[in-house]
């Protein structure tokens, strides 16, 4: 298995980011490697579930609307395989139903988007630093 | 002692026929011891022949003679003197013969005594016999002279004419007669005295001495007149009351159901009826009374006509009473439900209305139940000036009549409310505004009111002829189509079909029959009533409010539909927009922070660049696609060269495009279109655009046009990636943009395809699109050619 790591050999928190628009995925993964984390890239829902299950990141940022299945299936099959991987939604529908929608299909998290750089890495920040 | 009698009667018989003999022998002895002539005793010898000759019989008056005779010849026999002798035989010969001459006179006259004692026994026995058959005889019986004087009357004659036989007797017979019938009787005495008649008999009315009226037969004979007597009236009568009273109730009955047979109306037949039992039975007044409609209480209804103020003033007295059940003598018949009469009104305790009653000199009353099938519905109370005791005729009379009465009353009421009801019916059959029809079991018409006539133009004629079958007809489809049995299967369930039907005058009306069959006595089906209405008016609101309902229904639906679309439409459009924001508003985030390296900056602004840019067409085009679909987009209409349109369109693409080669392919004649051309421009730009995204590098997208009837055709070829089959049905819905594989980094904002349908089909044409995974897409769209150019196609090609 490909565990992501830091160059030090010590185990390194690793982000996947599952968007499929390009812009986001530059934004997270710019954000996210500055502040020290790992990050890998998923351009679609399939890809996400890929990644996840062989890559095994630490967390995921998943986007909802996404070509071939979308980011909820994406994480309906991740938890199916390893039920605690933490999974965030980053989701542009960012209505209050949406976000009970979200944490009612089992994500960990909810982070709406536009978001602030802040929020995004307080959330990050708060599953890493989870025991 | 008993056996003296006859001894004594033989002796003294012996000592009267031993008389004569001795008388002779005395004459003898004397003669001869006398010594006289036989001249001289023959004179006694005479006498005693004689007085034998007239009292006894012939035998014994001949024997005396006999012995008389020998007595005369025995002197001048023992003379023996024949000259002696002679005269002697002469003598006894004349006694022989006086004695037998006597004998047989004598017993003539006894004969003829005896005969005339006979007669005048007989004469006797046939007067005790006379007079004792007319002293038995039930028959008044009278003789009278021609005058009228009675010489004998019989006591029934007495007591039928109500008098004394010696009172009677001193009456002439004119005068017993009444008044009303003496002028009969004194033309009939007349043609007896006459001898134009020898009997006369009719029915008459007699008078007694009271005053009253007793009614008889009467019968007058001539007697012939005798040697003893002039010609005399032998007259015979009869009380023939108790028959006049039969006849009288007969009567009354015969006339009471002549009242009633032809009437049906109790108010115009009563008074008639009550007059009947005046009239016929001799009361003097007769009053009606009926049940209240609340059953408590009976009220004078009706009277005979009255012929005295006294009269009226009981009748008047009555009108305000209340008889009740028990109560005087009308309730007593009512609750007895019998006759209840009063022979004495005075003697009874509960007659009411007594003074007036008394006041108009009635004596006697009766009253008698009007009964209904065993209900006492009214009581007829008569009144009479004379006092009467009724007959048991009369009361079963009564009885009868007060049956009939009732069960005529009964008749009569439900003959009017029957007649009441008819009229009903027949006003409504009349006058109702719904059509009515009368149809036979066989299903033929048999009446239609003016209604229905009205209602379909039509005469009763044409209705029977053609209308009706033609509506029946209807009826059963209708009746089909709703699953219920045909008209004539049995329609009893007054159930309704609506049928078309068209009417004398051509137009077209929405009836509604409804059908009801009516029974006759025995429950099978007799006639069936229809009823038909003209629901046109109705059928047409309802349809108009079935069309609104429809379409209001419709409009719901679109506004849900539109509501859904809206929310959906909303949630997209803001994931579309924070999406691009996000971009947007991490990048600007990051540069505002500082510590970027100058090529960071100049990517990321970039990257902002680009998102608001998208995030401003997203805006145009929604606002595009807003005033198309609201109908405020006004276009600019008017003639474009289509050619020109896509030359333009190449020429403005390629420049910016170096990775997809343009072709054309114009039709060089193609006419001129009408359409607004910035708009025209907008759909191929569009559609261009779309072949530059989709199509790889080294691709080609081609533009053609060529006319196709009274359109141009207008075609935007690409090699690209081509649409999914699933896909392909929903590339002009909003947002639908190819998302799978390669297209899903192409950037838009989901919303061209959609405005590109709009605008072309506000042009009045279509768009379509073909498309196979891998090869490329081909959008082709129609614009109608500008009406001249049309025109002109149509000379080039007619």
């Amino acid at each position: 298995m490909a565990e992501a790591s830091g160059s030090n050999g010590t185990r390194v928190f690793t982000v996947l980011v599952a968007d499929d628009n390009e812009v986001a995925q530059r934004l997270c993964k710019r954000v996210l490697e500055k502040a020290g984390y790992g990050v890998l890239i998923a351009a679609d829902g399939l890809q996400a579930v890929d990644a996840a299950l062989h890559q095994k990141p630490s967390m995921i940022l998943m986007d909802v609307a996404m070509p071939g299945i979308d980011g909820l299936e994406a994480m309906r099959r991740i938890k199916a395989e390893i039920p605690a991987m933490p999974i965030v939604i980053a989701s542009a529908h960012s209505m209050a139903s949406d976000r009970e929608r979200f944490l009612a299909a089992g994500a960990d998290n909810v982070l709406s988007k536009p978001f602030r750089l802040a929020d995004l890495l307080s959330i990050v920040q708060q599953l890493a630093s989870r025991p | 002692m008993p056996g003296t009698g006859p001894h004594l009667s033989w002796t003294r018989a012996l000592v009267r026929r031993a008389t004569p003999f001795a008388a002779i022998a005395a004459i003898f002895a004397v003669q001869a011891l006398a010594a006289a002539p036989p001249v001289v005793a023959f004179p006694l010898y005479l006498t005693v022949i004689l007085l034998v000759a007239m009292q006894r019989p012939r035998a014994e008056s001949i024997a005396v003679s006999v012995a008389a005779a020998a007595a005369v010849l025995l002197v001048p026999a023992m003379g023996g003197q024949a000259s002696d002798f002679a005269p002697a035989v002469l003598l006894a010969a004349v006694l022989v013969g006086v004695a037998a001459a006597m004998s047989e006179l004598t017993r003539h006259s006894r004969e003829a005594a005896a005969e005339a004692r006979r007669r005048l026994n007989d004469v006797a026995a046939a007067d005790r016999l006379l007079r004792a058959t007319l002293e038995t005889t039930t028959v008044g019986l009278g003789l009278a002279d021609f005058e009228g004087s009675w010489t004998l009357v019989n006591e029934p004659l007495a007591a039928i004419l109500g008098r004394r036989r010696d009172d009677l007797t001193r009456t002439p017979l004119r005068e017993l007669i009444a008044q009303s019938d003496r002028p009969a009787f004194d033309e009939a005495l007349g043609m007896i005295r006459g001898g134009d008649i020898v009997r006369w008999a009719a029915d008459v009315d007699q008078l007694r001495p009271d005053g009253s009226r007793v009614p008889v037969a009467i019968h007058i004979a001539r007697v012939p007149s005798s040697a003893t007597a002039e010609p005399s009236l032998l007259v015979q009568e009869t009380d023939i009351s108790d028959r006049k009273r039969a006849d009288a109730l007969q009567g009354c009955l015969a006339a009471m159901r002549q009242v009633i047979a032809p009437s049906l109306n109790v108010e115009s037949a009563m008074p008639q009826l009550l007059e009947a039992f005046c009239g016929y039975l001799g009361w003097t007044l007769a009053e009606h009374w009926a049940v209240d409609a609340d059953h408590g209480a009976m009220r004078q209804r009706n009277a005979s006509s009255l012929s005295s103020p006294l009269l009226e003033a009981f009748v008047l007295a009555g009108r305000g009473l209340k008889a009740t059940s028990g109560s005087g003598l009308i309730g007593r018949a009512w609750q007895a439900g019998v006759v209840a009469a009063e022979e004495d009104i005075e003697k009874a305790v509960d007659f009411e209305r007594l003074d007036a009653a008394q006041g108009a000199g009635l004596r006697s009353a009766a009253a008698f139940p009007i009964v209904d099938a065993g209900e006492v519905t009214g009581v007829v109370l008569l009144m009479s000036e004379t006092a009467r005791r009724m007959s048991d005729e009369e009361v079963t009379t009564l009885a009868a009549a007060g049956v009939e009465i009732g069960q005529f009353i009964r008749r009569a009421e439900t003959a009017q409310a029957l007649r009441r009801s008819e009229a009903d019916h027949r006003a409504i059959y009349e006058r109702s505004p719904i059509g009515i029809a009368r149809i036979s079991s066989g299903g033929e018409l048999l009446e239609a009111n003016p209604s229905l006539l009205n209602m379909l133009e039509h005469d009763e004629e044409t209705m029977r002829a053609t209308t009706w079958p033609d509506l029946l007809r209807a009826y059963d489809q209708a009746a089909s189509r709703l699953q219920r049995p045909p008209f004539l299967a049995g329609v009893s369930d007054g159930s309704s079909v609506q049928v078309r039907a068209s009417t004398g005058g051509g137009s077209w009306l929405w009836l509604q029959l409804t059908a009801t069959s009516i029974p006759d006595s025995s429950g099978a089906p007799e006639h069936v009533l229809v009823m038909v209405e003209d629901v046109t008016a109705v059928r047409e609101t309802s349809d108009r409010l079935a069309e609104a309902l429809d379409a209001q229904r419709e409009a719901n639906s679109n506004l849900e539909k539109l509501d859904r679309t809206k929310s959906e439409f909303l949630s997209i459009v803001s994931h579309e927009f924070r999406t691009a924001l996000t971009g947007i508003q991490g990048f600007s985030e990051l540069i505002r922070d500082g510590g970027l390296e100058p090529d960071e900056v100049r990517a990321y602004g970039g990257y902002i660049f680009n998102d608001a840019d998208r995030v401003n067409r997203l805006i145009g085009d929604m606002l595009d696609l807003d005033r198309m679909e609201s109908g405020r987009m006004t276009m600019r209409t008017g003639d474009v060269d289509i050619n020109e349109v896509l030359s333009e369109a190449i020429s403005r693409a390629a420049p910016a495009t170096v990775t997809v080669e343009f072709k054309s392919d114009l039709d060089p004649r193609l006419p001129i279109v009408a359409g607004d051309r910035d708009r025209l421009i907008q759909v191929v730009s569009n559609l261009v655009n779309n072949a530059v995204k989709y199509s790889p590098e080294g691709g080609t997208a081609t533009l053609a046009s060529r006319l196709e009837g009274h359109f141009a055709l207008i075609s935007v070829s690409d090699t690209g990636i081509g649409i999914p089959p699933d896909e392909i049905g929903h590339v002009f819905e909003r947002f639908r943009r190819v998302r799978s594989g390669a297209a899903q980094s192409i950037p838009g904002t989901g919303l061209g395809l959609t405005i590109v349908k709009q605008i072309v089909e506000m042009h009045g044409g279509k768009i379509w699109v073909e498309s196979a995974v891998g090869h490329g897409s081909s959008f082709h769209f129609t614009i109608p050619l500008a009406p001249e150019a049309a025109n002109a196609m149509h000379l080039r090609h007619g």
